[in-house]
């Protein structure tokens, strides 16, 4: 076999293959995880919601709790005012900054708290109602292919890059047609199953897709579980005065 | 002075003439103030017993904290390195009699179904001897606390009565702790039942005891780090003197919270715990609190007890002062003639005033002993019952059994005050009496 043919030989193995390498190659997790967050971020508007909270605890009545939710992500600003039960009416969390403040109308106190607190008794934390930042607050461990249901998904096993988010480790099923989450998993720190959250209904909101309808499953304790329903949803610019103290308190009198 | 011990005589000879009446009289003085005595003594060893029970609980009488902030605004409490804060404590002489190193968290404890809020305090049973003595338990025991499971980890929890019937947890079941670490990320504990605690109602709201590794663990801490430092000193009357002098050492050394910067009628701990939240720094920053600290609102309870104690003797002492007021003016009348012989006889005004007020002091008096005998004797029977450990108001006692400490100034007040109004009530009568003109007297 002459040098000539021996080259093109290689050559022609190589163009034979390419596709089958392509094929192979890892999935961009980085660029997936940026598209989940830029998919439900509001960089360019301010967005607001009404989100209907349902919790549900063996043994006890179903709580409903409403809230209104102001976000300004831009300037990594929220909102959240309570606007049901009737006893808990006008009690707020704000967050500033770094700051998350929740607002008592009762004793006309703010609290500081955090972003990785509950919403009132409910499993939902503030942070499942504030912007998204998958890409930058946790790093790709592991993946694989699978499906669910009719859906074929990525199983990405995500670690926190700090130890400023909740959950320490997260799974996150990702549709592989379209880049959104359909179901996560939270684990504590040290690695235990604390929640599943599911993500049947998505909706559209301006140019952005966020999650409509959201059921979060209660893994240590049987049985209780949380339902976060959007509605109302708007990309309507919203006052500066909103995010701000006096506002709460303006408002929860 | 000859004159004035005939005067004493005779105003005693008097009080004995009517005894049911002196005994009646002196009785609703002794009355009063064995009332006023038992809650006086009450409250004086009430600070001194809360706290002495307060410290057992808290492990400690100064406490000192380590702080850490993050440019995020994150605080995480922890103290890493305690060899500045332990060589303090020796270089100073501190009279300390044992150091407890404690860490803690408040989370939801679960278990089939049920979930309550809890704060679950990490001890060093090896070390703590204080609190096997302190805490009473109803089922289990404290060698449970020490047992390992097959992770290697001392996963015992001991909760109280009423936390336990919530749960419907029983001795040897697993329980899910659901926790934040001193980051505040979420995570998961799984804790065996080794004992029940006695829940004492009214106080209750104890926290559960842990094993401090397993808690650090959890906590995310490192096996020697932890979170309190409490340093028990011989004697509680130390506390803010030895806190002082820790607290100008310390601040020497390393970076602290200022500890003078309460507004009024705000808790120190609490001031404290604010700055925190307001100020920014770098690096660990310690705050020192002492259980005094803590137990500020108690001193206002005893304010409030003295306070009620004076209205009390008071309003007892105006009832009786009325009493008086009539009595002696009965018996000036009954004496009518008596005083107008001894007037005749030659007998001064000022001595006849004299002699009606001496009565009365004397009555005074005989009843303010009389009064602090049968509350000694009250105080001495009370303090012989054992309420035991597991008594309702064991925050009350002094290892179960009730206290009362008598102070010599608040008895003297007491008495001064008793003798003030009587000789008050007896003056008008003591006048008229002294101002009757003897003829007019012997005719009567």
């Amino acid at each position: 076999m002459n040098r000539i043919t021996y080259t093109s030989i290689l050559i022609a193995v190589f163009v034979a293959l390419t596709p089958v390498w392509v094929a192979a190659e890892d999935p961009d997790f980085d660029t997936i995880l940026s598209e989940i967050d830029d998919l439900a971020n509001f960089a360019d508007s301010d967005f607001s919601a009404v989100y209907t909270i349902i919790s549900e605890r063996p043994g006890e009545e179903r709580e409903v709790t409403q809230a209104r939710l102001f976000r300004r992500d831009l300037n990594d600003q929220f909102l959240i005012l309570i606007l049901q039960p009737e006893v808990q009416r006008g009690q707020g969390y704000l967050q500033v900054d770094e700051n998350v403040w929740f607002y008592d109308p009762e004793s006309r106190k703010f609290e500081r708290t955090t972003i990785r607190e509950n919403i009132q008794n409910s499993d939902a934390q503030n942070a499942d109602l504030d912007r998204s930042s998958f890409s930058t607050d946790y790093t790709v461990q592991s993946w694989q292919e699978g499906t669910l249901g009719n859906f074929e998904v990525y199983v990405v096993d995500l670690e926190a890059t700090s130890s400023d988010v909740a959950y320490d480790q997260v799974r996150l099923w990702i549709r592989r047609d379209q880049t959104i989450v359909l179901k996560e998993e939270d684990f504590s720190v040290n690695g235990r199953l604390m929640r599943t959250v599911f993500y049947p209904r998505y909706e559209r909101v301006g140019n952005k897709i966020i999650p409509k309808q959201v059921l979060i499953v209660d893994e240590l304790n049987d049985g209780e579980r949380t339902q976060l329903t959007m509605t109302d949803a708007t990309t309507q610019t919203i006052p500066d005065s909103v995010f701000s103290k006096a506002y709460l308190e303006r408002v929860s009198n | 002075m000859k004159t004035l011990l005939k005067t004493v005589l005779i105003a005693l000879r008097n009080l004995n003439r009517q005894k049911r009446r002196t005994f009646l009289l002196g009785g609703a003085i002794a009355f009063g103030i064995a009332i006023v005595t038992l809650i006086n003594g009450f409250a004086g060893s009430f600070v001194e017993n809360v706290s002495e029970n307060f410290s057992n609980l808290l492990a400690g009488h100064i406490f000192v904290q380590g702080v850490e902030k993050t440019a995020a605004g994150k605080e995480y409490r922890t103290i890493a390195d305690d060899g500045i804060l332990l060589d303090i404590m020796t270089e100073q002489e501190m009279p300390v009699t044992f150091v407890s190193k404690r860490s803690e968290f408040t989370g939801s404890l679960i278990f089939q179904g049920e979930s309550i809020r809890q704060t679950v305090v990490g001890v060093d049973w090896d070390e703590e001897q204080y609190l096997r003595e302190r805490l009473v338990l109803l089922e289990g025991d404290f060698e449970n606390m020490l047992v390992m499971n097959d992770r290697g980890e001392r996963n015992g929890i001991i909760l109280t009565e009423a936390i336990a019937e919530a749960l419907n947890v029983e001795l040897g079941e697993r329980i899910i702790a659901r926790m934040r670490t001193v980051a505040g990320q979420q995570n998961v504990g799984e804790f065996v039942l080794a004992g029940v605690s006695y829940d004492p109602g009214l106080f209750g709201q104890l926290a559960a005891y842990a094993d401090l590794s397993y808690v650090n663990e959890l906590l995310t801490l490192q096996p020697k780090q932890y979170q309190t430092l409490g340093i028990f000193l011989t004697d509680l009357g130390l506390i803010d003197q030895e806190a002082e002098r820790y607290y100008e050492v310390l601040s020497q050394r390393v970076n602290v919270f200022d500890r003078a910067v309460e507004e009024d009628g705000q808790n120190p701990v609490e001031a404290l715990f604010e700055q925190a939240d307001e100020q920014t720094w770098t690096g660990v920053r310690y705050r020192l609190f002492t259980l005094n600290d803590v137990l500020s609102e108690v001193d206002e309870i005893v304010r409030l007890l003295n306070g009620a104690a004076l209205v009390i003797l008071l309003v007892l002492f105006v009832i009786i002062m009325v009493g008086i007021t009539n009595t002696f003016r009965m018996i000036m009348y009954e004496r009518v003639k008596e005083i107008g012989t001894m007037r005749a006889l030659g007998m001064q005004r000022p001595r006849v005033q004299v002699l009606f007020l001496l009565e009365a002091f004397f009555l005074a008096m005989g009843g303010v002993a009389f009064g602090l005998v049968v509350a000694g004797i009250i105080m001495l029977i009370l303090s012989r019952i054992y309420l035991g450990l597991d008594s309702a108001i064991f925050i009350l006692l002094k290892n179960g059994y009730f206290t009362f400490t008598v102070r010599p100034l608040q008895v003297a007040m007491n008495t001064g005050i008793v003798a003030a109004l009587t000789l008050l009530a007896a003056f008008l009568p003591s006048r008229k009496a002294a101002l009757m003109p003897p003829v007019d007297a012997l005719r009567a």
